[in-house]
């Protein structure tokens, strides 16, 4: 009896040690196939956005290790930029990460400024390849979907009245600002951009719902790289740039930019 | 305890997946370019050459760019806020709370609809009328439940009802007065942007046909 018992117990023992190995391979594994990500997706950036040797005119290597000369391009590249988004009819965002200010501009008129307080910006975006990376950046990407705890448009249902008698006289709206202010912008380029609302430190509820907020996302991108990650891809890396801004302007930038809105910026 | 274990093992495989491996994803190092600024370089005829084109290239857009803000007067409206702003020879000259679309849907039991709302982009002044007359469209009646008269009806006729002023940016939306100066500052309209007497008066004085209107 006893020795059944025991033989029980070492057999669980030997069960737990192997789906304890198992799972510390399995994360060592995802590990690093997600250190490579970053890796990878700074090749792709150089492939797309880098210096083109088969180009005609023939422009020496060094020049884009020369900090004056790569400052020029990417001024350059950033005006190009503007100027080509100015000439669509949409509403368009720059973002200048030396100034932290982000704009809202409409036809190459700049109509709303807004102070970035903190922002967080991925690590190949700020040591990788400078050139490739800050093309990148300062081309007019495209918003392709994003995820956000406000609606972008606020549309509310009104049925019309059958007759006089059901008419009731507009009321002051609710314009309490309750709803808390978060967005992810997942560009076509695979670039992602945060916008946070600035947390008052008293407020609770704000950095509850913060967390909530990020957390999805994370869950949801954990979900998305153990899917590739089960089938020996690496799994799609997303530099990104994360900003905090006013409330009342994240929710400005939010409503203003349109849903498949276009994006530069100066880093 | 094993329970308490389990969960143990459990908390952690989760925090590290969702925090600590992409953060590990930002602290592994990633080949740098290295930025120079070697003064032999700066030598180089050819480096000389072309880092003048770019100089000369970076003037031209930059005119280019500061050429779009127009020096005539301009008004851009934040319809999220409800608030104008007056511009003439590129800097504010006024601003102020205006009321916009209210981004209701009217449904009729019907098949029809209207969406109250302010459009957005890049508009210009069309038309400059005084003493407006406000023509009701149809879902004026559909809102208050009355019968759609018809066409040119004298029902359709509401005299001082848009202030002194209204000023046309295209596809019947108006920038006017208001008897409802309460409501300035919240979003209450069928899409036109309505204005106190006083700074509809300044920006009609200052807005000619053709001036431009940005809205967001």
């Amino acid at each position: 009896m006893e020795n059944t018992e025991k033989k029980k117990l070492s057999t669980i023992k030997l069960i737990l040690i192997i789906a304890g190995a198992f799972v510390f391979v399995f994360l060592a594994y995802y590990s690093i196939m997600m250190s490579m990500g970053p890796a990878k997706k700074l090749k792709e950036i150089e492939a797309g956005y880098g210096v083109k040797h088969d180009s005609e005119e023939k422009t020496d290597e060094r020049f884009f290790t020369d900090s004056a000369y790569v400052s020029m391009l990417k001024e350059k590249s950033f005006l190009q930029s503007k100027i080509a988004m100015a000439g669509t009819d949409s509403i368009y965002m720059t973002l200048n990460i030396p100034d932290s200010t982000a704009h809202l501009e409409i036809a190459g008129v700049s109509v709303h400024s807004v102070r970035i307080s903190q922002m967080k910006i991925s690590k190949i975006l700020r040591t990788g390849n400078n050139y490739a990376v800050q093309t990148m950046l300062a081309s007019p990407m495209t918003i392709a979907s994003y995820k956000a705890t406000i609606k972008k448009e606020p549309l509310m249902i009104k049925m019309a009245p059958k007759d006089t008698s059901e008419f009731k006289p507009d009321v002051i709206p609710d314009t309490s600002d309750y709803e808390p202010v978060n967005y992810i912008l997942d560009m076509d380029n695979g670039l992602r951009i945060y916008v946070y609302q600035e947390v008052a430190d008293s407020s609770g509820s704000d950095r509850n719902n913060l967390f909530l907020f990020d957390l999805n996302d994370r869950l949801k991108t954990t979900w998305q790289s153990l899917k590739s990650a089960a089938t020996f891809k690496v799994p799609e890396y997303h530099p990104f740039i994360k900003i905090r801004v006013p409330k009342a302007d994240a929710k400005i930038l939010y409503r203003a930019i349109p849903r498949k809105g276009q994006i530069a910026v100066y880093i | 305890m094993n329970a308490l274990i389990s969960l143990a093992a459990l908390l952690f495989i989760f925090i590290f997946m969702i925090y600590m491996v992409p953060a590990l994803q930002e602290t592994k190092g990633v080949r740098k370019t290295m930025l120079t600024s070697d003064p032999e370089l700066k030598k180089d005829p050819d480096y000389k050459k072309q880092t003048a084109q770019l100089s000369r290239d970076i003037q031209r857009l930059s005119k280019k760019y500061a050429s779009f803000t127009s020096g005539q007067s301009y008004i851009v409206i934040n319809t999220t806020d409800n608030r104008f702003f007056l511009y003439k020879n590129k800097k504010l000259i006024r601003e102020g709370f205006c009321s916009s679309g209210s981004y209701t849907m009217l449904k009729t039991e019907g098949e029809r609809k209207w969406i109250f709302k302010t459009p957005k982009g890049k508009y210009w002044i069309q038309g400059k009328i005084t003493s407006p007359v406000w023509r009701r469209p149809d879902w004026a009646f559909v809102e208050e439940g009355l019968p759609i008269p018809p066409e040119n009806d004298p029902s359709r006729y509401e005299y001082g009802v848009l202030g002194d002023y209204a000023m046309s940016i295209g596809d019947g939306y108006l920038i006017h007065g208001t008897l409802y100066k309460r409501f300035l500052g919240m979003p209450v309209t069928h899409g036109c942007v309505r204005l106190n007497d006083e700074d509809l008066e300044a920006i009609y004085n200052t807005l000619s046909i053709g001036s431009k209107v940005y809205i967001f």
